[in-house]
């Protein structure tokens, strides 16, 4: 029963040397199959849109950065010449209070006038 | 029919007294004389323009937990602008008096008045406080303090809640005016 399968199988698979210009037929092939870079053209322009628009959120998240920290450097600046505005006036005003107390004052001898 | 043309004399009779009422209010922006001359000359200058937009950009920075801060916060919500030019100089009496003449000009418009004038002849300093009274509401302030070495203009437009500034007692050194009556002195 062995012998009977291998027999077959070996005689099926035994070497055979291949026909008179196997090989020519096959570079024939390799050389006339298109090359794989016009293949990998489509999928390179289906990853630009994902990458482009990466990019443009990046370019977004930074201009938005860029113009938080202007606003607030300005933010700071306004501030500040408010608090020293009202330093100013406050210090014109406590000039004025001070020389008409010291008019209404009964033991008042300066020149100043209000 | 008679009553539509009364009704008409009477609304063209209002829309007339409308411009009349805006040429008898004060404009309580100032346009500042150009001292830009005067800052090559000054040892100290300090320019500040707040237009509203700047001082609601401000008032966003203001830390409401500061007494200081919120003070400035309440008084500023109801401002249009603040305007400062002050030049402090090492030499007597450097800048031109027609500077300060011309802005005491624009304060003789109908509007405005002299709330205080301090006169030193011995320090020869002055120091005036005009308002601008929008009805019963103060809308503009000036301050024109000059001394020999030093001269300043402070112009603060829009709603100034005199309360509000009477809170500021002892911030900002402002000191207690006594203006819980509303303005005493007149020109």
């Amino acid at each position: 029963m062995s012998n009977d399968l291998d027999d077959p199988l070996r005689k099926a698979l035994r070497p055979v040397d291949p026909s008179e210009g196997f090989a020519e037929r096959v570079m024939a092939r390799i050389e006339a199959t298109p090359p794989a870079q016009s293949r990998r053209w489509l999928p390179l322009r289906s990853r630009g849109l994902p990458l482009a628009l990466a990019a443009s959120a990046v370019l977004v998240a930074i201009l938005i950065h860029l113009w938080q920290v202007d606003r607030e450097r300005r933010g700071l600046e306004a501030r500040r010449q408010l608090i020293e505005a009202l330093h100013v006036t406050g210090e014109k005003l406590d000039l004025v209070y001070q020389s008409v107390r010291r008019e209404s004052s009964p033991a008042s001898s300066d020149d100043a006038g209000a | 029919m008679r009553m539509l043309t009364l009704k008409s004399i009477v609304a063209l009779a209002l829309l007339g007294l409308l411009p009349c009422e805006r040429v008898m209010a004060a404009d309580p922006r100032l346009v500042l004389p150009d001292l830009r001359s005067l800052e090559a000359k000054a040892s100290e200058v300090v320019s500040i323009n707040l237009d509203s937009a700047l001082l609601g950009l401000a008032a966003g920075f203001l830390d409401e937990r500061k007494p200081e801060d919120a003070a400035a916060k309440e008084l500023v919500s109801g401002l249009k602008g603040v305007f400062v030019r002050s030049f402090t100089f090492d030499t007597d009496f450097a800048y031109p008096r027609a500077d300060i003449d011309a802005v005491r000009r624009q304060l003789t418009a109908p509007g405005w008045q002299r709330l205080v004038e301090v006169r030193s002849l011995k320090a020869h300093s002055e120091c005036e406080v005009y308002i601008s009274m929008d009805g019963n509401r103060a809308n503009g302030l000036v301050i024109i303090a000059s001394e020999p070495r030093e001269l300043t203009l402070v112009n603060i437009v829009g709603s100034i809640d005199l309360q509000k500034l009477h809170r500021l007692e002892g911030r900002f050194g402002i000191p207690d005016l006594r203006l819980e009556d509303g303005p005493r002195a007149g020109k």
